[in-house]
């Protein structure tokens, strides 16, 4: 788990928040853009979602559908939905020590 | 709604992405930008991956590489194309100054040289007077132009390379002085009272006799004092005459005197080589007549010590005569069939080649003896438009001190077109390149 962290260099954010907003249904370039927008706050451009976009689809955790019009959908794969979940776990680790240790310190 | 600066910018940026890349995700990418508000941090953040994905090793594909040699090839030849047609031009001329030493506007005619001055002058052309040029052959690899002038051919160089004498259009011999041989200086014209068109030239070797011939005489000129040449005797010569009712083949007039200037040997368009007397030039005579050719002769040379004297005929035979005794000269070698050898390599015509002309130039010969005195060199330049023709034919035998020829070797190269000469050091041939208005000096094998 934590080597495949390190070898998506740029995961973090942008991967991470791509992944979240296809967890729920295909979506589009612009219709992620938007929607990452909506649930975090993060206004991402079209250059860092497709750079994202295309290491994620070479990781084969996202998988491109068939075009309509000009826009391509993309979907979340079952190794992507694997990966999202182990991260939001790593997270929530982080989370959960993060709020025992802050409360500690600032006496909650 | 017409995009801004930064719509227009972002648009530009997504095709500077790599190829394959733009295969991919170009039209979803603009279809994103159409309903996006491009601002700097979206031209920004394009750029970055147009950055990104050019060092991408996904992006970089043979199929890629392939095409950008394709255009790395184009825009070279595109570049090298114009240089190539203007540069070419400029190099092989240059080349060729190198090479072939330029002339004027015909082919070489004849070359005299004056080896103890390093000096040598061409001749070029018939029309008018032609043109002469005086070159530096200290290095004969890397001749020197020094001067030209226009002063007709055939000439003779004065052994301490001073004089030169030309034969005028006119048909009378001009002296010209080269003694500052970048500044020729037109001296006199001599004026032998007949006004008949001379053909041919030669220094005695000591420079103080000069012997001019036509078809039908010969006249000696003392030349003590260039500036004041006297004629002293006019000898007449033997006329050509045709065998039978045939009509009479061309041929080569040639004059020159032995290396001790005692004798002047004269071939004036006739199957025989004549000897003279010129230790007295005022009382010159005949000593002797050098037959059995049964063949025009085409030209002589002396050996170095003067004993012998070898000839080449119309058909390429070469005889040797010895002169021990020049009243009662011996014929001492015959070769015959140089012209065939040199014509047919293969031993017969081929189906394509036309035959020999009865009286037109098959060929055209040098002949000279090493310095040494130890071999004799023969050069047949092919006339005849003969399959073979382009390649010259260079025969070479040892003279033993009687005058007879030893075993010969034969070399096929191309030497020069038009009359090759043998200059005095006896391994080099100058003459003109077929087509060519310059000349070259080429190595005897």
């Amino acid at each position: 788990m934590h080597g495949k962290f390190d070898d998506l260099g740029r995961f973090a954010d942008p991967s991470l928040l791509i992944l979240t907003s296809l967890s729920d249904g295909p979506k589009h370039g612009y219709a992620i853009m938007t929607d990452v927008a909506a649930f975090s706050g993060v206004s991402m451009e079209p250059g860092t979602l497709y750079g994202a976009l295309s290491r994620l689809e070479r990781r084969g955790w996202v998988r491109p559908l068939a075009t309509e019009e000009r826009r391509r959908p993309y979907e979340i794969t079952a190794a992507g939905q694997e990966i999202l979940a182990e991260q939001v776990k790593t997270m929530q680790r982080i989370v959960h020590v993060a709020r025992l240790r802050t409360a500690t310190a600032w006496g909650a | 709604m017409r995009p801004g600066p930064a719509g227009r910018l972002s648009r530009a940026l997504v095709g500077w992405h790599p190829r394959r890349w733009r295969e991919r995700y170009r039209e979803e990418m603009l279809e994103v930008l159409d309903q996006h508000h491009p601002t700097a941090r979206t031209v920004t953040s394009l750029a970055a991956s147009a950055l990104s994905t050019h060092v991408d090793p996904a992006y970089r594909t043979e199929r890629l590489s392939l095409a950008r040699l394709r255009r790395a090839a184009l825009i070279s030849a595109l570049v090298a194309a114009p240089l190539a047609l203007i540069l070419g031009p400029v190099g092989y001329r240059m080349w060729q100054d190198s090479y072939w030493h330029p002339a004027a506007d015909e082919p070489l005619e004849t070359a005299a040289f004056s080896p103890h001055a390093g000096i040598m002058v061409t001749a070029f052309g018939e029309a008018i007077d032609g043109t002469d040029m005086v070159w530096d052959i200290t290095d004969l690899s890397r001749p020197q132009r020094l001067s030209q002038f226009e002063g007709g051919q055939p000439m003779t160089l004065s052994p301490d390379g001073r004089t030169v004498a030309t034969i005028a259009y006119s048909g009378q011999t001009v002296l010209w002085n080269v003694a500052s041989p970048r500044h020729p200086v037109k001296t006199t014209t001599l004026s032998d009272g007949d006004g008949s068109k001379l053909e041919e030239l030669a220094f005695s070797p000591d420079g103080q006799l000069l012997a001019a011939a036509r078809h039908d005489k010969i006249f000696l000129w003392d030349m003590a004092s260039p500036a004041r040449p006297r004629l002293l005797r006019t000898l007449d010569a033997p006329v050509a005459s045709p065998a039978g009712d045939g009509p009479i083949p061309f041929s080569q007039q040639d004059l020159a005197f032995s290396p001790g200037g005692t004798i002047l040997a004269s071939a004036t368009g006739t199957d025989q080589v004549t000897v003279w007397n010129v230790t007295d030039p005022a009382h010159a005579s005949r000593l002797a007549t050098l037959g059995g050719a049964g063949d025009f002769i085409q030209a002589f040379t002396f050996s170095p010590r003067g004993s012998l004297l070898a000839a080449v005929t119309f058909h390429g035979t070469v005889l040797v005569y010895s002169l021990a005794d020049p009243a009662r000269p011996a014929r001492t070698a015959t070769v015959r069939g140089l012209l065939t050898r040199a014509l047919y390599p293969s031993g017969s015509p081929q189906p394509q080649e036309t035959p020999l002309c009865a009286t037109c130039q098959p060929a055209s010969y040098a002949v000279a003896f090493t310095p040494d005195g130890h071999s004799l060199t023969a050069v047949v330049d092919r006339e005849e438009m003969s399959a073979n023709s382009g390649r010259d034919t260079i025969f070479d035998w040892p003279v033993t001190g009687s005058g007879t020829l030893g075993a010969v070797t034969v070399a096929a190269r191309d030497v020069a077109d038009f009359q090759p000469v043998i200059a005095p050091d006896d391994r080099t041939v100058v003459g003109s390149p077929p087509g060519s208005h310059a000349w070259h000096a080429w190595p005897l094998p």
